[in-house]
This record gives structure tokens, sequence and C-alpha cells, in this order.
């Protein structure tokens, strides 16, 4: 009884929750996105926004790891930092806070046909981050065309192209970047209009390391298979192409918890510390 | 399947090895950098905090010899962009 009112609980939250989602992305953007002129650029934010955009509060983490492995030095606050939020709360941070995911959420919403992605393609994150974010800058440092930055659309996106229109403003010599950058860019604005969150479930090397949390973080999603009336009803909110009640923490999961909308109620999210946990 | 037990003690371990890393990193790990005053070579010893800003601008690279050299004189303004 304590567990059946707990979760109840927990669910009322969580659908009022989602009604807000993108409300609550577009508040995090106002933090990243240095309102107060703060420039807070020697601490890293756990999302994927560059630093080099005029508007960033905080440095990219993955930035950092590899730039840090570019100079054979270990980044003590960039992997302190994705250890201790991916501890509390795995990809929640994709789905509820990154602004490059907020970005593809909205570009998401145009009423264009969609496609989705085979499942192995989310095992792309984890070749992106061993490659060009750990060994490519570690092997041959910053200079290679591989380095993670010189191929991230975040950058190409909110650095690259306003420092081009200022210099475009300002009369200057426009300095174009890579065309290997443009090209990334160019394929990324035309994919965000026909598949959900291309980027994130393909490529982000930060939804990498933050979805290896997803089944030890504070918060995750629980199935209760009592309630579970197997209607599959879940597997046509989850606009990821995931079976939550297979996986409630898989790896490509970004945790919309559109999920949770499941009318048995058979899916919630869950803390560690919750009750209805321990009563499981 | 991890039971309940289990995951509070992967977490706090988890939160315990983040939060140290961040700890160190913030407030006592620091790196020799090679830095040029008036042409002549200085070795500074950046926090990480400085590096990481600096690193966000190419304010510092490393050369073949593997030491770490900063970009820019000191006393002179860091790079405002990233190279890349």
């Amino acid at each position: 009884m304590v567990a059946m009112v707990d979760k109840n609980k927990t669910g009322g939250f969580t659908s009022i929750l989602i009604d807000w989602r993108m409300w609550i992305q577009a508040a995090f953007l106002m933090v990243w996105l240095d309102p107060a002129g703060l420039r807070l650029h020697t601490m890293c934010s756990p999302v994927f926004h560059c630093y080099a955009c005029p508007l960033a509060t905080f440095a990219c983490p993955i930035g950092v790891i590899a730039q840090f492995g570019a100079l054979h030095v270990f980044p003590f606050v960039a992997v302190g930092l994705l250890i201790a939020v991916g501890a509390l709360f795995g990809t929640l941070i994709c789905g509820w806070a990154c602004p490059f995911g907020f970005l593809q959420d909205l570009a998401a919403k145009v009423p264009t046909p969609k496609f989705d992605l085979p499942k192995f393609t989310g095992y792309f994150r984890y070749v992106m981050l061993i490659g060009t974010v750990l060994a490519v800058p570690y092997f041959f440092g910053e200079e290679h065309p591989l380095f993670v930055c010189r191929i991230c659309p975040a950058g190409a996106l909110e650095a690259a192209v306003p420092t081009m229109a200022g210099q475009v403003i300002a009369g200057e010599d426009i300095v174009w970047p890579s065309i290997l950058k443009l090209t990334i860019l160019i394929l990324f604005l035309i994919a965000i209009f026909f598949i959900r969150r291309p980027w994130c479930r393909l490529l982000c090397p930060l939804g990498a390391i933050f979805s290896l949390f997803n089944r030890v973080s504070a918060f995750f999603l629980r199935f209760n298979a009592d309630e579970c009336t197997h209607c599959e009803q879940c597997h046509k909110l989850c606009e990821y192409g995931i079976e939550p009640e297979k996986t409630p923490n898989d790896l490509r999961c970004i945790r919309c918890l559109e999920c949770t909308k499941c009318s048995p109620d058979a899916l919630n999210l869950s803390s560690i510390f919750s009750r209805a946990q321990e009563q499981e | 399947m991890i039971n309940k037990n289990t995951k509070i003690l992967i977490f706090g371990l988890l939160v315990l090895l983040g939060a140290a890393l961040l700890t160190y990193g913030a407030f006592f790990h620091s790196t020799n950098v090679s830095a040029q005053q008036d042409g002549q070579p200085v070795l500074l010893a950046k926090s990480e905090s400085a590096l990481i800003k600096d690193a966000s601008v190419s304010g510092v690279k490393r050369d073949e010899t593997g030491k770490i050299k900063q970009t820019y004189e000191i006393g002179e303004k860091a790079p405002e962009t990233c190279s890349t």
C-alpha cells in the first residue's frame, strides 16, 4: 500500500514534469547562454555547449577532455564532474538540460517525415568518444583533422557561425572552418528535421558517457512487471526505438520520460532512495 | 539484476570519486607551463582552472619535446577565439 501511494505520487509528479519538459529545457538554456555575462570558462558544465560560443557560461567537458588529452594532462575537473553528475542523473541531463538536445527537439517539432535509426548505430557514439575525444587528441594532438572540436557541429553552429557573422559585420576577412566541419554541420542541419536527435543518438560522446551510468544512477526508470499489461503502448510512446519494458535503462535512452505516460503506469521515474523501490 | 543496496553503494562510491576528482582538480592540481616574459623563458604552475580557460582558446600547446607551452607572452592578452 505504501509502495502504491508512493508510486502514484511519483507518477503524478513525473507526468506534470513531462508536460513542462520544453520549458525546463528553455530554463536550463538560460543558464548555459550566460545572460549575466559571467564567462566562467574555468569550470565545465555537464552539457554539450561549445565554450567558443559567444554565449557560453561554462567550458564544454568534451572539449576540455580532448584538449587536456592533447596536452597529456589528466582532466580531473571534467572527469570528476561527469562521474558525479552521471551517477546522479545518467542521461536525464540529455533529455532535460542539454541545449544541443533542446535544439534538436525543437527542430523535430517541424512536421516532416521522420526516419528511425537501426539499433546498432547507437554504438557509434562510443567509437566517437574513444576515437575523436580520447585517442586522436592523445596520439596526434589538436591539429589532427579528426580532433573532436574540429568536426563538432555544436562548435560549428554555436561558435564558428557567430564568429563568421561577426567578421562579416566588422568587414574583416572571414576565417572559414574546415570543409569537413562545414559538411558535418550541413548534414546535421538537414538530419535534425528527418531524424529525432540525430547527434545524440549517433555521435554524441557526452551522451555516450552519461549512458554508461543509466543502470546505476540515483534517478532511473523503474519498470513494474505486475502493472504491465503487455499492451506495448510504451513502444509507441518511445520516439527512439527502445522497448522500455525490456530495457528501461537502455544505453540509447535520453530519459525524456514519454514512456511513463503508458496508461497501466508500469514505468516510472524512480530513485534509489525511494520507498517504492524498497517494496519491489 | 542489481539490487537496491548494491545500487546505493555504487552510487555512493561514484559520487565520492567524482567529488574527490573535482575537488583535487579545482583546488590542488597544477601543471607546469613554459611561458615567455620579455623574451625570457619562465616556468609557470598553472592551476587546472586556469589551464581549462587557456586550453579553450588554444592558449597552451604541447610541443614535440612534450613540454606544455603558453602561446602568448606573460602580460599579453590571451587569444580570444579557439583555433578549431
